[in-house]
């Protein structure tokens, strides 16, 4: 037997020797940076061995710690076994996020109620949403907001079927905890602010992609992270509270409405999103993007609906970005560069920590258009920039390599890598944008408007969006923030039996184009690398 | 009238800026002028390729920009094609690529083939979401000297073990390197599963390969 300590609050853990740092400190409950759920690649859960015996340096983590880092006792916690009695330092601490719970809310006939609360949820693979809503009145009583608690599991939807894939029942049993957990105590805390009992709800709501649906559920999800990605259902499912472990009603008999889905990648948050901009109602050709780690896309072309799905990879989002960081207290969200050099601001005010996904976005336009970056993605060559220019010293070598400094103290750059980790990103959204184009015959000047719903989206300003050309410059003055429109579906089938048949109906009438099968898309695809 | 050497650089150049139409129109007079095919493949189409190869090394090219030099490479070789001599006799060495059983995701793969293609190598493209059996076989059939397996997602990654399991099976092991890569695979996974090497990228993947093999 061994023995953990970490030192930052003397919690103590005891496991076998030779048993894996990081699932040991997962297990104690500490919080470490997992987003690629330890196979060494990410390089982000650095921990400090303080004292005691440890598994020798790997190779991987020669590549991903610097020398510097390695004298320290840094090292990551994915790679390194316990070897004997250790004390370990954790280096980061959990901070406060921003969750996005308001949106806009279209006009609609609520059914009939006298009594009883409601509860609208949107679960997403990063933050979930809870909204505790009085059903006679339609009324938003109080709402709270939580990480998703799979977070532990990976940070993205298929790092944690990967954990079902390799835990099978077992796996599929915690993932279903975790959320379930989450959501009963967000129960608990709505009913607490309300002051109400969690039996005094009648129905809860629930609007998420497809995989956390099937989480949430104890479904399995495997199937939808292989070829041909189909998941086990689509349709919208009932439930009572007490079958799937919610704490809600008398004898936990609240009602559970899951809403419908499309595709293993066009989710109810999806659907809801649709419904929520009446997309079918609309005259003229309106795009709606659900922008995150996968970016979803409807066009609706007078009503007809074709939707796809676009792996964006988790960049826009602050992640594979060397230094890179969610949105949260400390992270740089704004910069801009003049002649007096770059000028940054972080969210909450607080001192630098590192570049969230609108902060890195903000760069690359910034660095675009002060033309350090050129039209293929390249920094431009020191040596093509004359001494005397402002921009010369803002690029620096490192060793072959160029990169752009933020800030000297602490020491935040970006380097070519991370442009292209942003590249890749908006070549995936744009090429998606521009292939339902294609299919449904519409030239780029004949959009009418671009809603852009989600958490990530509403961070994002229409100039970052065109100048980095995630959307095309012909759309700048057509975009619309649409808010958490999720949660908003959630909370429109809460109050009416006539929006959940409707939302039913339009799932179904939605048509889902698989972008790996679209003819020539791979040449889409480079063409919309591209920064123009 | 141009010479065949400002054919070949033009040809070379049409690659390295992408000039897909440029590249096809540069062929077709090179060819119409009466100069060996050959010549403006090896001269002209890979030497523009090989200085891509250079540019990404160098970071200055992505991966998507490779993708569109290799379409402009393609494009010339596609008017070159009628006018190449018979194959000789010299054996090329025989490759089987693919995207693991599971996974559709193939712009990685395509690049690695078009690399090890322009480097000299025989490919047997199985294409994507294959079965991991075919592999095998295909090597066995065709008796290939290597197999590259790629995947983008951790979901399917434990195929590419699964492959080496069967190649062992079938007594295979030690006639055929297996060389893997994707977004979520690293040197750490090939040493896990005892593949015999792991590449980041394209261009680095035909150094590995060659390597491999023993190639100068």
């Amino acid at each position: 037997m061994a023995r953990i300590e970490i030192v930052n609050d003397g919690t103590v853990r005891e496991c076998a020797e030779g048993a894996n740092l990081l699932a040991e400190l997962l297990r104690a409950g500490a919080f470490v940076d997992n987003p690629c759920n330890g196979t060494g690649i990410c390089g982000k859960c650095k921990v400090r061995i303080v004292d005691g015996e440890v598994s020798k340096v790997s190779a991987t983590e020669q590549k991903l710690l610097s020398q510097e880092e390695l004298t320290q006792g840094i090292r990551l916690a994915c790679m390194t076994c316990v070897s004997g009695d250790i004390q370990v330092e954790l280096l980061q601490k959990e901070r406060k996020h921003k969750v996005l719970t308001e949106g806009y809310v279209p006009e609609f006939t609520r059914d009939e109620h006298d009594r009883g609360y409601g509860v609208a949820i949107d679960i997403g693979t990063t933050t979930v949403v809870t909204s505790l809503v009085e059903l006679a009145s339609g009324r938003e009583i109080t709402s709270a907001s939580m990480i998703n608690a799979q977070k532990h599991f990976g940070l993205d939807v298929l790092t944690r079927i990967t954990y079902e894939y390799e835990h099978a029942e077992e796996g599929i049993e915690h993932l279903r905890c975790a959320i379930v957990d989450s959501v009963n105590d967000m129960l608990a805390q709505v009913c607490r602010d309300a002051g109400i009992s969690t039996e005094e709800i009648l129905e809860i709501d629930i609007a998420a992609n497809c995989t956390m649906m099937h989480m949430l559920l104890g479904t399995d999800a495997r199937s939808i992270g292989r070829s041909p990605y189909q998941p086990v259902f689509l349709e919208a499912q009932k439930r009572s509270a007490g079958e799937i472990g919610l704490h809600a009603g008398m004898d936990n008999s609240a009602l559970v409405y899951c809403l419908p889905q499309v595709s293993a990648f066009i989710g109810a948050d999806i659907v809801a999103g649709a419904y929520v901009c009446e997309l079918e109602k609309q005259d003229g050709n309106v795009l709606f993007i659900d922008i995150g780690t996968n970016g979803e896309i409807v066009l609706s072309q007078k009503g007809r609906l074709l939707c796809c799905s676009c792996a964006a990879g988790p960049a826009l989002e602050g992640m594979n970005i060397s230094c890179g960081m969610r949105a949260a207290e400390g992270a740089i969200e704004d910069v801009k560069i003049t002649e007096r050099g770059v000028e940054f601001t972080c969210i909450d005010g607080k001192e630098p920590v590192g570049i969230c996904g609108s902060g890195i976005l903000a760069v690359l336009k910034e660095l675009i258009r002060i033309g350090l970056v050129r039209k293929n993605g390249a920094f431009v060559k020191k040596e093509n920039i004359p001494e005397e220019d402002y921009r010369y010293p803002m690029i620096r070598m490192n060793g072959k390599k160029r990169e752009f400094l933020i800030c000297e103290a602490p020491e935040l750059v970006v380097t070519q890598g991370d442009i292209r980790q942003v590249q890749l990103a908006k070549g995936a959204i744009l090429s998606g944008f521009l292939a339902l184009l294609n299919k449904a015959g519409i030239r780029m000047e004949e959009l009418d408007k671009v809603m852009i719903a989600g958490q990530f989206g509403a961070h994002l300003p229409a100039e970052s969006l065109t100048g980095t050309g995630i959307l095309p410059k012909e759309v700048e003055n057509k975009i619309i923030y649409v808010g958490n429109s999720s949660k908003t579906g959630a909370y429109m089938t809460l109050l009416s039996e006539q929006v959940k048949e409707e939302m039913e109906g339009l799932a179904e009438r939605m048509e889902y184009i698989e972008l790996a099968e679209t003819e020539n898309y791979e040449k889409i695809f480079a063409e919309s690398m591209r920064f123009v | 009238m141009s010479t065949k050497e400002e054919l070949l650089k033009r040809l070379s150049e049409g690659v390295l800026e992408m000039e897909e139409d440029d590249v096809a129109e540069a062929a077709q007079e090179y060819i119409d002028a009466g100069y060996p095919a050959l010549d403006a493949i090896n001269q002209g189409l890979i030497d523009g390729m090989n200085q891509a190869s250079e540019l990404f090394e160098e970071e200055e090219y992505f991966v998507t920009d490779l993708l569109l030099c290799s379409d402009a490479m393609y494009a010339g070789i596609n008017v070159l094609r009628p006018y190449l001599p018979e194959e000789k006799n010299d054996v090329k060495h025989k490759c089987v690529i693919g995207v693991v059983e599971g996974d559709t995701h193939d712009i990685g793969k395509n690049l690695v083939k078009i690399m090890l293609e322009t480097a000299g190598f025989e490919m047997i493209d199985l294409g994507r979401d294959v079965p991991l059996q075919k592999f095998v076989d295909t090597a066995k059939e065709r008796e290939a000297e290597l197999i590259c397996l790629s995947t983008l997602m951790t979901t399917t990654m434990p195929g590419m073990e699964e492959i080496i399991h069967l190649l062992e099976k079938e007594g295979l092991r030690d006639k055929v390197k297996v060389m893997i890569g994707g977004g979520p695979v690293s040197q750490n996974y090939a040493d896990k599963i005892g593949a015999d090497g792991y590449s980041t990228t394209a261009v680095e993947a035909v150094k590995l390969a060659k390597r491999l093999l023993a190639i100068a």
